[in-house]
């Protein structure tokens, strides 16, 4: 007998009546199973816990009115009709009238998403909420190869490049970037819109393999979704900086490959239309040699577009992409940061450094920036170039006005919200180890070394910047204010300076330890005895030390003995949690140890 | 039937009587109208025309017969020349004579009309013999009639046609001609207008325009107002948890202190595979040596399995401080004093200590071993005075509780000894020794002590157990239960009462040694009881068990446990309550004895404090067992403990 019975012809109730398992559900839509999936991720149906599991445990179940929901829904019928479409296809070829073939696929069922999107997000807000996902696939298929032939379609992985660079166009436009990290698995990007933290993840510029382990039906379902959504979202984002959505680009960046610096400039160029039509028409004459390679049917659009871009097209009107404010009051002290972080910076990229990643975060942190190869805004040779990303064991040719650096020097740079000194990212160096922002290293129990440098570059830039403003003319209120973030700065300062104190004193303890200690080693060669005794003593303490901490022990556990159960095993579990991080803790703590002693070993030799 | 009269006679009156149609009803009254009346009120009989008047209103006013007034006369419908020369008119309901009123004079019924302003309306009822006023509206509709109008001024004649009758679906055609040819045969001009739209399409004359695209994309999300249709509709949604953000040993380039030695990553086999860390970290010196993360479409898929495959639950986290969650004791430092620390060792047995007994005074101690010898300890000292060896395991050992008399009972092996301590005063040994040689003589010199001088033993070695009651006094054992359920463990006497605590396996049975009879079974629902204490208080019992738990009964209370402690990862091997303090231990074969705060206040309202002090170590385990026995000095709040590593151990505050 099942585990809940319930004999034949008994009215269903309870979970029995509320909960369907996935088989029966699709038996009552009538549907195919693959059509159920489908409909299950387009309408963003998930299976749910019951309390009781009627039908077993091993079983997925849905919720009846989640299926009800799905029942109800016209991409049913639309989906059948699609069916019947693809039968008539094939029986049309195959009675070899292609009449009717031809006739049948000009026009075959379409559905939209539109609605369903409204659906699940009423609000614009629900849909950033849940943009997570939506954002990593959308780049990892951006970053699949486009060939023909391939499980994907060429066209869908154009389509995703071209939505991403329109949310990075965005995000970039709007300086909403926070936070980035590489990691092996790619870069991530955190950026901060309408008050949500959006994080996605971006593979590294580097082709993927397809692999055969996954089921590309399942995730081409969740693209399609995921295309339609961005989308949606890229329209609102658009229409809410007023600029028209489906972007018209420049189609010689784009043959380029650059199409998020085509973005830029469409956005910026969206908003002032250009005014020097003579220039345009030298330009033209350029561009007709590009032009062929693109597609004739887009061209006229696209003449018209140019002729508004090109005043930009000088090196410095890029500026003006960065310093035209918009809406500046609106922006909060995060924002302002981020918008000022490389103002005043230009920069070139290398031909080997990811130039799609870089020309992403500089213009969010307000840097002007080109890069080697076509269609840069300007060369390698500009006087006014600040640093020059490389990536290369050596440099050949150096400009000394500039600085040499690694691309994670940007990264760092932003995660730390200040322009750290370059020495250790030189050509040629090992860089520092690249921290991710996203932990909480208080919460972790465990900074790692260059967070604190970082921290304390912060704090130095920080108490340098901050005198600044006040000379300027602020009000009364501003000033105030500074003062008082300035004394609580000093507090932070005078405490960090105490706690760097004691570290020292503890490093002299420690050294002094370490001496003894070398003394007692030689002495051990000296006199044998001796030895003995002082690890007697040794064990002595040990044990002293044991029941020190055997007495700590008890003190805590006593009162463990009158908590009832439940209690004691929620204190037991909250106890295995810590003690894990603990361990893991002092797991770090002594590979750094073993690191640094082998380290100043070697240093030695 | 009055209604159709009426009717007919109201038809009558307009054609004949001139004042009614053409007298203005609206107001005022004339004098015409009220000499009209005078007329018809003289030719009364004459004309039956305005008798019916009242009745005829009524009827247009109700359509219900029942709302109508009965006539006061019920000849019916007879002439009413009939009755012209009688005094009567005719007959009431009940039978009798309706009498006809006197003839006012014309003067007189002149100067009333003239002085009445609603004379106009008034109508004689010859039928009825009386004068009836009609109201303003009646007299309206009356108008109305006369006039050939609907009586009603809001009926309207004339309404637009309504075609109620549905023809659709009747099944019945309104014609039943068959159907013509025509709708059969394809129509001729059509099949031209075909072929010529065919032509043009061959031609290429008309081109069909693609489906028109629509624009993709536009505004979906208009004005984010806070309104109803804004919510989500149906189940709550619950959104799926996002991916966990990455740590720094996820960096490619971390700090060294994450990447795990090449010792470290060989373990990792030797794990679970569920233990087993997914990603291992690496370093890559640049940026461009990092490699394409070869999982990436691999980890997509799986969240996208993740989001539509796995069931969503919404889950409480708790984020609390396990410190709120122990429960709130009273300070140590107000309870004291209780045995803290060891003081003193015993040091002289070669075999487990098994059972240990302080002497009432709290001098000596008594320890009885398992290499068969039986010391007494002086307690201040920790000197050893005496040591029998009867060859045998001790397994239980005690005092007589009374201070006059040092004899120590014992079970060795299958035996009961009785010892003559042979300590204290020489006055006390003296007695004890006579008391003790003259046991056969059987004297009752003691009598006069009534203070049960009584201890328990168990026989666990013998086949049929059974609970001997010693009396040492009267030198007699007598058998008071000879049934029990299940074996016996421990047993320990009321302090004040005549009763008898039995603990077996699985419960405490409470007996009357009087009446010799069960008074109460206490359940501590734990697997197996190891022994027993009884509070000096005597409401109060606690419970040692073999899996470590130890069970506060208030017996006043319930039979089942005031509280159930679970200290001790191993079997219970002692509990006992100190005698002044308020003050109980467990020893345990962990190798720890625990100590008690155990307060039981004279008030019944308040439930009895109880707080774990102290947990006391210094036993080592041999043999697997740890604390064999526990006991609290009678006076002092010192701690004996008899541990199976041979020694015993005192601890004080």
């Amino acid at each position: 007998m099942p585990k809940h019975y319930r004999p034949a012809g008994k009215k269903k109730e309870g979970n029995a009546a509320k909960y369907i398992t996935r088989t029966k559900a699709v038996k009552y839509l009538q549907i195919s199973l693959a059509t159920f999936r489908k409909l299950c991720i387009l309408k963003g149906v998930f299976p749910r816990d019951p309390k009781k599991k009627v039908e077993g445990n091993h079983k997925t179940y849905y919720h009846m009115k989640d299926i009800a929901f799905l029942f109800h829904d016209p991409l049913i019928a639309k989906f059948r009709e699609i069916k019947v479409h693809r039968k008539k296809v094939k029986k049309a070829f195959a009675k070899k009238n292609k009449d009717l073939a031809d006739r049948l696929l000009n026009r075959p069922p379409t559905y939209k998403l539109d609605r369903l999107i409204l659906e699940r997000y009423p609000t614009f807000v629900d849909a950033l909420r849940d943009l997570d996902d939506c954002l990593t696939m959308v780049h990892l298929f951006a970053a699949l190869p486009a060939v023909e032939g391939e499980r994907v379609q060429v066209q869908r992985i154009h389509n995703c490049r071209r939505l991403s660079h329109e949310w990075q166009a965005y995000i970039s436009r709007t300086h909403s970037l926070r936070k980035t990290f590489i990691s092996v698995k790619g870069i991530y990007y955190q950026a901060e819109v309408q008050g949500q933290k959006i994080t996605w993840l971006t593979p590294h510029a580097l082709q993927q393999v397809l692999t055969d382990d996954v089921d590309f039906n399942v995730m081409l379902t969740f693209l399609e979704f995921y295309e339609t959504l961005l989308g949606f979202i890229n329209f609102k984002l658009y229409h809410s900086i007023n600029v028209n959505y489906p972007p018209v680009l420049d189609p010689r960046l784009e043959a380029l490959a650059s199409e998020l610096y085509a973005l830029c400039r469409y956005m910026s160029s969206g908003r002032v239309p250009g005014n020097s039509e003579p220039a345009g028409l030298i330009e033209d004459r350029e561009d007709e040699n590009n032009k062929e390679s693109s597609k004739a049917d887009e061209s006229e659009l696209r003449l018209a577009q140019l002729q508004h871009q090109l005043p930009t097209n000088e090196p410095g009107t890029l500026m003006h992409l960065v310093q035209e404010s918009t809406g500046v009051d609106a922006e909060d002290a995060d924002a302002k940061e981020c918008r000022s972080l490389f103002k005043n910076l230009k920069f070139y990229l290398s031909r080997e450094v990811p130039r799609e990643s870089l020309l992403f975060i500089i213009p969010a942190f307000g840097g002007t920036v080109s890069w080697e190869g076509e269609g840069a805004p300007f060369d390698e040779t500009d006087e006014d170039i600040t640093h020059q990303i490389v990536d290369r064991p050596t440099q050949s040719h150096v400009f000394l006005s500039r600085e040499y650096v690694q691309p994670q020097w940007i990264f760092d740079c932003v995660n730390a919200r200040i322009i750290l000194p370059t020495e250790g990212y030189v050509v040629g160096r090992v860089p520092p180890p690249h921290l991710s922002p996203f932990v909480d290293n208080d919460a972790e129990g465990y900074v790692p070394e260059y967070a604190e440098t970082i921290k304390r570059l912060q704090a130095a830039a920080r108490s340098q910047v901050l005198p600044l403003p006040s000379i300027g003319d602020e009000d009364m209120e501003n000033s105030l204010v500074e003062a008082i973030i300035d004394r609580s700065e000093s507090n932070e300062v005078a405490e960090k300076k105490r706690k760097l104190e004691m570290l020292e004193k503890q490093y002299h303890d420690e050294l002094k330890m370490e001496c003894e200690g070398m003394t007692f080693s030689n002495r051990t060669v000296d006199n044998p005895p001796d030895v003995v005794d002082k690890n007697d003593s040794k064990s002595d303490d040990n044990h002293v030390e044991d029941s020190h901490k055997q007495a700590e022990k008890d003190a805590a556990g006593i009162s463990k003995s009158l908590m009832s159960r439940r209690e004691r095993g929620l204190l037991e579990a909250i106890e295995i949690h810590h003690e894990r991080k603990r361990e893991k803790v002092n797991l770090l703590k002594k590979r750094k140890k073993n690191a640094d002693s082998s380290a100043s070993a070697k240093g030695r030799r | 039937m009055g209604n159709s009269d009426g009717d007919r006679h109201n038809d009558d009156l307009s054609a004949e009587d001139s004042p009614w149609s053409e007298g203005s009803w609206s107001d005022d009254d004339d004098d015409e109208g009220s000499l009209s009346f005078e007329d018809s009120g003289d030719s009364g009989e004459g004309s039956d025309v305005e008798s019916d008047e009242p009745d005829a209103a009524a009827a247009e006013e109700s359509d219900s017969s029942e709302d109508e007034v009965a006539p006061r006369n019920t000849v019916g419908d007879v002439p009413l020349e009939w009755y012209k020369n009688e005094e009567h008119i005719g007959y009431d309901i009940a039978g009798s004579k309706i009498k006809k009123r006197d003839r006012e004079g014309r003067i007189e019924a002149y100067l009333k009309n003239a002085d009445d302003a609603k004379n106009w309306r008034k109508i004689y009822d010859e039928y009825n013999d009386e004068e009836v006023q009609i109201t303003k509206e009646e007299a309206k509709i009356i108008s109305r009639l006369l006039k050939g109008k609907t009586p009603h001024a809001n009926v309207d004649p004339y309404p637009d046609y309504v075609d109620w009758f549905e023809y659709e679906g009747k099944g019945h055609p309104l014609s039943s001609a068959p159907e013509p040819k025509r709708r059969f045969v394809p129509s001729k001009w059509e099949q031209k207008k075909v072929v010529k739209l065919v032509r043009a399409i061959r031609k290429g004359w008309i081109k069909f325009d693609k489906p028109k695209e629509e624009p993709n994309f536009y505004l979906l999300w208009g004005d984010e107002t806070d309104t109803a249709d804004n919510k989500r509709q149906g189940l709550s949604y619950i959104p799926a948890p996002k991916p966990n953000l990455p740590g720094h040993e996820e960096s490619y380039n971390p700090s060294v202190e994450y990447i795990p030695t090449q010792e470290e990553i060989d373990s990792y086999q030797l794990m679970y595979e569920e233990d087993r860390p997914k990603f291992i970290p690496r370093r890559f010196d640049c940026l461009r040596s990092v490699p394409a993360y070869e999982k990436a479409l691999r980890e997509g898929f799986d969240r996208c399995l993740d989001l539509y495959l796995c069931p969503r639950t919404r889950k409480k986290r708790i984020n609390i401080d396990p410190e709120s969650l122990k429960p709130k004791l009273p300070s140590k430092k107000d309870l004291r004093p209780y045995p803290r620390t060891c003081y003193l060792e015993f040091k002289g047995h070669n075999g487990p200590v098994k059972s240990l007994s302080v002497e009432s005074t709290g001098q000596w101690i008594a320890s009885g071993s398992s290499d068969g010898t039986i010391r007494v300890w002086e307690v201040e000292t920790g000197r050893c005075i005496k040591i029998w060896n009867v060859g045998g395991v001790v397994h239980r050992i005690a005092w007589n509780p009374s201070p006059d008399r040092n004899i120590l009972a014992a079970v060795v092996d299958h035996d009961l000894l009785l010892l003559n301590a042979g300590v204290g005063d020489e006055e006390i040994q003296m007695k004890t020794k006579g008391l003790l040689q003259i046991e056969e003589l059987a004297p009752d010199e003691d009598t006069g002590d009534k203070k049960p001088a009584v201890k328990w033993v168990k026989h666990e070695q013998f086949n049929g157990i059974m609970l001997i009651h010693h009396k040492l006094s009267k030198k007699h054992s007598h058998h008071p239960f000879r049934k029990l359920p299940g074996l016996p463990i421990a047993a320990v006497f009321h302090p004040i009462q005549k009763m008898f605590f039995v603990a077996t396996k699985k419960f405490v049975q409470v007996y009357d040694l009087q009446k010799a009879q069960i008074v109460k079974k206490l359940e501590p629902g734990v697997r197996e009881l190891s022994s027993i204490s009884i509070h000096p208080g005597g409401d109060n019992v606690i419970v040692g068990s073999k899996d470590g738990k130890l069970c506060w009964f208030d017996t006043d209370l319930s039979t089942r446990p005031y509280k159930t402690l679970k200290n001790h990862s191993k079997d219970i091997t002692n509990v006992t309550f100190h005698r002044k303090y308020p003050l109980f231990a467990s020893s345990s074969e962990d190798c720890t004895a625990y100590v008690f705060h155990g307060m039981v206040y004279s008030d019944l309202n308040q439930n009895p404090l109880i707080v774990p002090l102290e947990i006391l170590r210094g036993h080592s385990s041999s043999d697997g067992r740890g604390v064999l026995d526990c006991k609290f000095h009678p006076k002092q709040p010192w701690l004996f403990t008899a541990g199976a590593d041979s020694v015993v151990r005192l601890y004080c505050d």
